[in-house]
């Protein structure tokens, strides 16, 4: 029987690993994302999960151990946080290069230095050219339904990729929400029990990952990038497949909020999005047509939903909880692939940048009502002035 | 997790001779490894005595990028590669998932022999770190440092097993360090020995004993539980000899002192082959291109050296026979 429970972020993501059944565990501790492997260790130890759960000896190792036991046929899961998910760097191209559906939860958490517990997106932003699926949840139920989705999307047959599943350290991962857990029925339903096409066997031997030569390199890449532009109807068909068994109503790639008749607008990604949308609540009680869109995915970019979605904006304020320092427009990471995803609109909608959230600073109400004013003035002056604000540093 | 479930653990026998082995050979002629290469014919003794029920990871080295060409690989078992960093924590997934797969009945053969196939940098150096967890969490895996005294593949530099005075690409001699390599190596086998509970077999072996090597294998697949091997294994390429002699570099090797055949079970230590006389480290040095450069001193250093390592043997050494070719076999 589905039932409702208050769970933080990491428990909502270890009820999603318990409830897809997930055979190898590998676990190493950082803050915040630590607490998911707490909840699994726990779960293992009681016997209410049935897992070789495996302490790694560090970040690199971890993601290493669930590229074996995936490579051997087993369902893998293991997670990091902060500097633990740039440790970890060497392995990310094997595992997505050998097609291990593997998964990874993501806490996020700013890089040293100085040492900061804060949430931020960089860590698992600098990761996410290494050919994983990758996606942030904004609320601990969306973080269950995650987990469950990326395993799906990953494991097909057709895809067959690892998959960064990420939430705002301590926004998330530490605040409880309502979440609805499922019946476990229902889920081996959506998710069947995970079938290696080529596992490593004693009966039909295989060799995993050998040398190339360097003409044969691109063919392989191209095949990876095909890959990636089947994803979407994979994505599409699990979310519709989850909708129905759940009675759920989740959007496949993008959250619109308001969007309707918006004139400007917000694209955030994560939790702050929960503060956004109150935000644009109050500027439409003061008359602003505000909205807002909040990508469910980073790879694969949801470049179509986004650019339809914003096709009759116009201005946009790209919020930046990652930092890409020296980047074309000095600021963050999302903003390169949102002016990239626009350029072809005939409307061109104004698009500027606000770094806000960094070092695991909260974005306040009037942080948006701050960029707003800078979204209308941009309406005014019919042009993007700056192409990046950096919250708290600004003149009023 | 259930304590008392039956993994189907293999139980491999021993070889008497080496006309006893097995004729099927796990690894395959058509690699590209060079002529008289003493990690290829150690690698061809491993997976022979270890058999078709195997997997073998391959930590990046000279055995993946000479072997492991792509539609080509040389290998009868199954085979994944490794970074050269993390073998010990590929190999532990494997076992991890092999250990979930027979629990829930997705896989019902015999229990794989799960064996790391690395080099000296994937075993005590960058892969060090992995190697040590594995054999601390009690993986029943076989990890195995083919050691050949050197990063071989990238054009011969210096690994914490090159020998002292070895001329590489990183330790090239000159005037202000004559000697070339100044270190001493470390002791891959007393590193897992000294700090490892689970581990309760580890030996060391030479391609020129083969039925010893192929025995050690088999005795350490069989424990349930983490075993390391450390195999010598002579470079022709990297020492500088004539290829025709890697058997004879691996004698000497023993005949010197500069290599010792033991194994340590359960805190026992058990030695083979230990020379009545030794003979002086020179006579495995002289056909060594990489030692040429050397001058009497620092013979006499390396030579002081193994002396050292003989006394220390010589204190704990229970000689024990074990089993060597006849010499018709040979």
């Amino acid at each position: 029987m589905a039932k409702e429970l208050m769970l933080s972020g990491c428990a909502a993501a270890a009820q999603g690993a318990k409830f897809a059944e997930v055979e190898v565990i590998c676990s190493y501790p950082i803050r915040p994302y630590t607490a998911i492997m707490m909840e699994l260790s726990r779960m293992v130890a009681n016997g209410e999960l049935d897992a070789e759960f495996v302490h790694g000896e560090g970040e690199h190792a971890q993601v290493s151990v669930v590229l074996g036991a995936s490579a051997a046929g087993a369902r893998a899961y293991t997670g990091s946080s902060g500097v633990g998910v740039t440790y970890a760097f060497e392995v990310y191209s094997p595992a997505a290069g050998g097609r291990y559906p593997l998964q990874m939860a993501i806490a996020d958490r700013t890089l040293d230095p100085p040492g900061d517990f804060g949430s931020e997106h960089t860590d698992a932003m600098s990761a996410r050219d290494q050919g994983w699926l990758m996606g942030w949840a904004s609320t601990p139920q969306e973080v269950f339904d995650n987990t469950l989705i990326n395993y799906r999307v990953g494991e097909d047959q057709q895809v067959m990729l690892p998959q960064f599943v990420c939430q705002d350290g301590y926004f998330l991962s530490h605040i409880p929400d309502k979440v609805v857990l499922p019946d476990i029925a229902q889920v081996r339903e959506f998710l069947p029990p995970y079938s290696a096409p080529h596992p490593l066997s004693t009966t039909c031997p295989v060799s995993h990952g050998p040398q190339i030569k360097p003409d044969q390199g691109a063919v392989m890449d191209a095949q990876r990038a095909s890959t990636f532009l089947i994803v979407p109807e994979v994505i599409e068909k699990a979310v519709a497949d989850y909708n129905r068994i759940f009675k759920r109503n989740i959007p496949p790639f993008i959250e619109k909020y308001k969007m309707d008749d918006a004139e400007v607008a917000f694209f955030i990604m994560g939790a702050h999005a929960n503060t956004c949308k109150k935000a644009i609540d109050q500027m439409r009680a003061q008359g602003l047509k505000a909205g807002m869109v909040r990508p469910r995915w980073v790879r694969p970019w949801p470049t179509k939903q986004i650019a339809e979605a914003f096709q009759n904006v116009k201005a946009i304020a790209s919020v930046e909880t990652s930092t890409s320092y020296g980047g074309a427009m000095r600021g963050g990471n999302l903003v390169h692939e949102l002016r990239a995803t626009l350029y072809d609109l005939e409307k061109r909608p104004l698009v500027t940048s606000f770094m806000a959230g960094l070092g695991g600073d909260v974005i306040l109400f009037e942080d948006f009502h701050f960029m707003a004013k800078i979204l209308n003035q941009m309406v005014k002056e019919k042009k993007t002035s700056k192409h990046v604000y950096w919250i708290g540093f600004e003149e009023d | 997790m259930p304590q008392a479930f039956d993994y189907q653990k293999q139980n491999l026998p021993p070889i008497k001779s080496l006309r006893h082995a097995p004729r099927e050979e796990m690894y395959l002629p058509g690699h590209r490894t060079c002529a008289g290469c003493g990690p290829a014919l150690n690698y061809r003794l491993v997976a022979k005595a270890a058999g078709k029920d195997t997997i073998f990871i391959g930590p990046t080295g000279c055995m993946y990028v000479a072997n492991a060409s792509y539609l080509c690989t040389p290998y009868a078992v199954s085979w994944i590669h490794a970074q050269i960093t993390n073998g010990g924590a590929v190999g532990s997934g494997i076992e991890a998932a092999y250990k979930i797969l027979a629990r829930k009945k997705k896989y019902d053969g015999p229990f794989p022999n799960i064996i790391v196939m690395a080099g000296d940098g994937g075993s005590v150096d960058i892969g060090l770190q992995a190697m040590s967890a594995l054999m601390y969490r009690g993986h029943d895996v076989l990890f195995i440092c083919y050691d050949n005294e050197s990063y071989a593949n990238t054009g011969i530099q210096t690994s914490p097993t090159t020998p002292y005075g070895a001329n590489t690409t990183f330790t090239p001699p000159g005037k202000m360090i004559p000697e070339g390599k100044t270190l001493f190596p470390k002791d891959p086998p007393q590193l897992v020995i000294g700090g490892h509970p689970l581990v309760k077999y580890v030996a060391t072996t030479c391609i020129s004993y083969p039925v010893d090597l192929m025995n050690k294998v088999r005795k350490a697949l069989n424990y349930d539980g983490p075993s390391f091997l450390h195999m010598l294994s002579p470079c022709p390429k990297g020492w500088k000899f004539d290829e025709k002699l890697s058997l004879e570099m691996g004698r000497l090797a023993v005949d010197t002192g500069m290599w010792t055949l033991y194994e340590w079970e359960n805190g026992v230590y058990k030695y083979s082959r230990l020379p009545k006389k030794y003979k002086p480290v020179g006579d495995y040095m002289k056909f060594q291109g990489r030692f040429s450069h050397l001058k009497a001193e620092h013979i006499a250093k390396m030579q002081a050296f193994v002396d050292e390592k003989i006394q220390r043997i010589k204190a704990i050494a229970v000689e024990a026979p074990i089993p060597t070719p006849k010499k018709k076999a040979r």
